[in-house]
């Protein structure tokens, strides 16, 4: 039926070619234009000036150490979590998957609760209770930045290792005991080249994923004046625009993205060792004996920092009065009923967050099941390019995905700047990447010969598709669309750039609500969005009839 | 000396006894095999041996020193052992030579004497010029042979393997069971080796093990076990096997008769125990059988025979395998000389010596 293959193998070009292609090369042409005219003056400008190169220093930095500080946070849990008998797995686990959930952005402005240089609660307590102002420590940093960023970014590499850790055969390591090694010398000359490639892919996505978050770089970076490279092309966009120089510094920024990307791939493909098949054996258990509690005890400073202490925070601001050491002398609920019946812009951006998440998932994954159905099911010609061509949001963060969009958009004929529609596009460009992999995961494990059994019968296609294939795929299909749900409804990098009035989000709205100033309102809007983003899940979950996915998106 | 002797060891997950009570004594310089089918606990014991896993009960012993007991094990790395891993195990990230190396340097040999006895062992297993290659750039067959040379190049006194060629297609199969029968005989190693493929067992062994749910059934030299099981489940798990019901009419030890298949008794040894009129099972194997064609005149010759028509001939090549079935019912298989022709509906007798016969209380 080479008429619907070719209908759909042209419905996935436009939809790529509009969603990424294009606003890619406009942004290109961005750069290296001014006023009509090719120029390289956007890149001297942004290699060159102290401000530009600084930021790309700083993110550079930021990444760097995020990624060494998920590496001794992540590896640590993964192998107790994998390889000992540590008590509370799952809960361990359990704490990996909420710091990942966790919009960074609301671990942000909890920090700022606590350690914010003179309204911080707990630099208050160190400073006037305790007399010990030396021990203060001043969240508006490099430091603040980095320990925030990373409770949101070790989890990947947990998942890697706890993953590659797992599969790493027994006997791999038990040849070498049996040769003499001990089990130090077996965990040095061993175990740990073997899952060196994740550990090191691991450390990679946290850095690409780290440089991108432009809530945590705003809200913590911005006061300590550590500029950073989505801040300083937001900075860019105040009037007057300059959208040369952010379009030169957005493709710097991809430069970046795509190296890490790059080493990533190459780390994984080159150096990952396939264990033959045949039996393989599961490790045995490492005894800790009376060490277990000690490793125990790092799990749960874990969880405190990155669970507990943020949503304790914004729950104790937002129902105090004023926000200080003697809070809970004055508790209300006015800070809620403010931001749920007073502050109108909650209930709007309530749904259009829940309408934008809802649709982007949802026309990710359709994406993804045209281009994952053409690739593993017809040997059309230029298949694989619309696969690549998929993949390459992968290396574009949410702000370079608004500055593109924005490029290609006002030279349009069609006045989408400032609606939802162009927050769609932005969300689907960004995410379908995911789709396309789920998609692509879910249709390989169904054999072709169902659906030609199907056809046999004498189904047509679009009936074969809705009746065998799409129900066969569907668990596969909808863990794509909660992967893309959650980061999209909880979205911020490329809104930030993108939204009007009407077609403020969530995230957006919670930023907007923080820069006015008032702490308490924002953490009650910040626990009225968890809630949202929380039941949401759940509900998909429910309507899925699947289990509520713990993938961390890679 | 490097013998082992396993004094009724048992070891148990949960409610699964995967050895039970086992008593094994395994002589200096043997090469013996555990064989058994999937899950009868050969892996379990290997590992028990190789000191991966404490026994429940009982006690393992090398050279009358106690190396497992249910208080306690000498590590694995102290127990200067070999071991080959059924998926061989090669570490993927170190090179041949590197492999091979990795026991010598853990033993703070000094780089000369190591390179000097890398050389050799690789040589010994046919892989000398590989030394920079990486497992990925090796076969199969190459990639066995690099975890073998890493187990002999310490020259352990003991080497267990589990299934080592099972991952191997046949030909390569047959040509690395001669190279490893032939490196024991050389090295004097004391081999333990699994399997659950009888000829290979039968091929290899010194002395076979065969198990059956965690236990021992028989453990003798492959010609003994082939020809004397000491059970019905021996006899069915080394190779092909006729199992006939009978009756015995006469308890008479060696010169018993029983009745089978229908027609006059035979003669035949019958263990201690078994009673006139008892059940019992006759295991003879398909080989054994010789088939003889009833013509009109040697009508009357079925004599100590088992008397039968063809049903099925089949011809594969170098002989001819052949259903007949019995006056009572019973299906018979026979392997036949290939020359011998034979039609379905022929009538025929079937005879077998009679120490190639087993018999089993039914
Ligand atoms: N680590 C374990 N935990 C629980 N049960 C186990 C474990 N290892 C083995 N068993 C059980 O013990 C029994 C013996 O297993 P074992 O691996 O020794 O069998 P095997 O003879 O090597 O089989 P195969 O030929 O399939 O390798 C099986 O029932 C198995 O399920
Ligand atoms: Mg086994």
């Amino acid at each position: 039926m080479p008429r619907v293959e070719a209908l759909l193998l042209a419905a996935c070009v436009v939809a790529l070619a509009l969603l990424v292609v294009l606003p890619l090369t406009f942004l290109l042409w961005g750069s290296m234009s001014a006023e009509g005219r090719p120029t390289l003056e956007h890149f001297r400008e942004a290699l060159t000036s102290r401000l530009y190169v600084q930021a790309l220093r700083n993110s550079l930095v930021l990444g760097t150490w995020t990624a060494l500080l998920s590496v001794v946070i992540g590896v640590p849990l993964a192998w107790a979590v994998s390889r000992t008998n540590v008590p509370g797995k799952r809960f361990i686990h359990l704490t990996a998957v909420v710091s990942y959930v966790t919009p960074p952005y609301l671990t942000a402005i909890a920090f700022v609760n606590l350690f914010s240089p003179n309204a911080g609660i707990v630099n208050r307590f160190l400073r006037d209770v305790a007399g010990a102002p030396a021990l203060t420590f001043n969240v508006f940093s490099m430091s603040g930045l980095v320990l925030v960023t990373v409770l949101h970014t070790f989890p990947f590499v947990y998942l890697l290792a706890s993953t590659a850790l797992t599969s790493v055969d027994a006997s791999m390591e038990e040849s070498a005991q049996i040769l003499g090694a001990s089990r130090w010398r077996t965990a040095l000359a061993v175990t740990a080249p073997l899952v060196a490639p994740a550990i090191l892919s691991g450390a990679l996505i946290a850095f690409v994923n780290a440089i991108a978050l432009f809530g945590s770089q705003a809200i913590i970076g911005l006061p300590g004046r550590v500029f950073t490279l989505p801040t300083r092309i937001y900075a860019l966009f105040d009037y007057p625009p300059q959208y040369g120089l952010a379009s030169a510094m957005s493709l710097l920024f991809v430069g970046i993205t795509v190296a890490a990307l790059y080493l990533q791939r190459r780390y994984l493909a080159r150096r990952s060792y396939v264990t033959l098949a045949g039996k393989s054996n599961r490790p045995q258990l490492v005894d800790l004996g009376a060490a277990r509690h000690a490793v125990f005890a790092f799990g749960a400073m874990v969880f405190v920092i990155a669970v507990l202490a943020p949503y304790v925070t914004l729950l104790a601001v937002s129902l105090s009065k004023s926000w200080g050491l003697q809070f809970w002398q004055n508790l209300t609920l006015q800070h809620y009923r403010f931001v749920l019946f007073e502050y109108d812009v909650t209930r709007r951006a309530m749904w259009n967050s829940l309408l934008l998440a809802s649709a982007a998932a949802t026309l990710t994954v359709l994406i993804g099941s045209l281009v994952g159905w053409l690739d593993l099911r017809t040997s059309l010609r230029g298949r694989k390019l619309l696969d690549y061509a998929s993949l390459i949001p992968l290396g574009l963060p949410g702000i370079v995905v608004a500055v593109a969009l924005i490029q290609f958009w006002l030279r349009m004929p069609v006045p989408i700047y400032g609606t939802l529609l162009i927050i769609l596009l932005a969300y689907t460009g960004r995410y379908v990447p995911l789709g396309v992999r789920s998609a692509n995961s879910a249709f390989r494990q169904i054999d072709a010969s169902l659906e030609e059994t199907a056809r046999i019968t004498g189904a047509g296609w679009f009936r074969t598709f809705r009746s065998v294939t799409l129900p066969l795929a569907r668990p596969g299909l909808f863990a794509g669309w909660l992967l893309v749900f959650v980061p999209a409804v909880q979205e911020l990098s490329a809104s930030i750039l993108l939204f009007s009035s009407e077609s403020i989000t969530l995230a957006v709205a919670v930023y907007n609500l923080y820069e006015t100033g008032s702490l308490e309102p924002v953490a009650a809007l910040s626990i009225v969005t968890m809630l949202i983003i929380t039941g949401a899940i759940l509900l998909a979950t429910r309507l899925g009839g699947g289990k509520p996915t713990t993938t961390v998106a890679g | 000396m490097a013998g082992i002797v396993i004094d009724r060891v048992t070891k148990r997950f949960g409610t699964v006894t995967a050895v039970r009570d086992l008593t094994l004594d395994i002589h200096d310089r043997e090469f013996v095999t555990l064989l058994g089918p999937s899950g009868c606990g050969k892996t379990t014991l290997l590992r028990l041996i190789a000191g991966f896993m404490t026994p429940d009960a009982g006690e393992i012993r090398v050279g009358a020193i106690p190396l497992s007991t249910p208080a306690g094990v000498v590590p694995p790395e102290r127990r200067g052992m070999g071991m080959v891993f059924q998926n061989y195990a090669v570490w993927p990230h170190k090179t041949v030579y590197q492999n091979v190396a990795f026991g010598l340097e853990v033993r703070r040999v000094s780089k000369a004497d190591a390179r000097a006895r890398v050389a050799k062992v690789l040589e010994s297993v046919n892989l000398a010029g590989l030394e920079a290659r990486y497992p990925s750039e090796l076969s199969g067959g190459q990639q066995q042979r690099v975890a073998l040379a890493r187990s002999l190049v310490v020259e352990p006194g003991i080497l267990l393997l589990d299934e080592p060629l099972s991952n191997l297609d046949a030909k390569l199969r047959e040509r690395m069971r001669w190279e490893l029968k032939d490196l024991q005989r050389r090295t004097g190693i004391t081999f333990v080796y699994v399997t659950h493929d009888q000829s290979e067992a039968l091929a290899l062994s010194d002395r076979i093990a065969v198990m059956h749910a965690g236990e021992v059934m028989q453990f003798a030299a492959p010609r003994e076990v082939y020809r004397r099981p000491a059970n019905r489940t021996v006899a069915d798990f080394m190779g092909l096997v006729n199992l006939l019901s009978g009756r015995v009419v006469r308890a008479a030890g060696d010169a018993s008769l029983v009745a089978l298949g229908g027609g006059q008794p035979l003669t035949l040894a019958v263990p201690p125990g078994i009673a006139e009129s008892q059940a019992v099972q006759v295991a003879i194997r398909p080989e054994s059988l010789t088939l003889r064609v009833l013509t009109a005149a040697a009508a009357a010759d079925t004599a100590e025979a088992l008397v039968g028509k063809v049903a099925d001939v089949t011809f594969l090549g170098n002989i001819t395998d052949c259903h007949v079935t019995l006056d009572d019912g019973t299906r018979v298989r026979v392997q036949v000389d290939a020359r011998q022709d034979l039609d379905v509906g022929q009538r025929v007798t079937l005879r077998f010596d009679r120490d190639t016969a087993s018999v089993f209380t039914g």
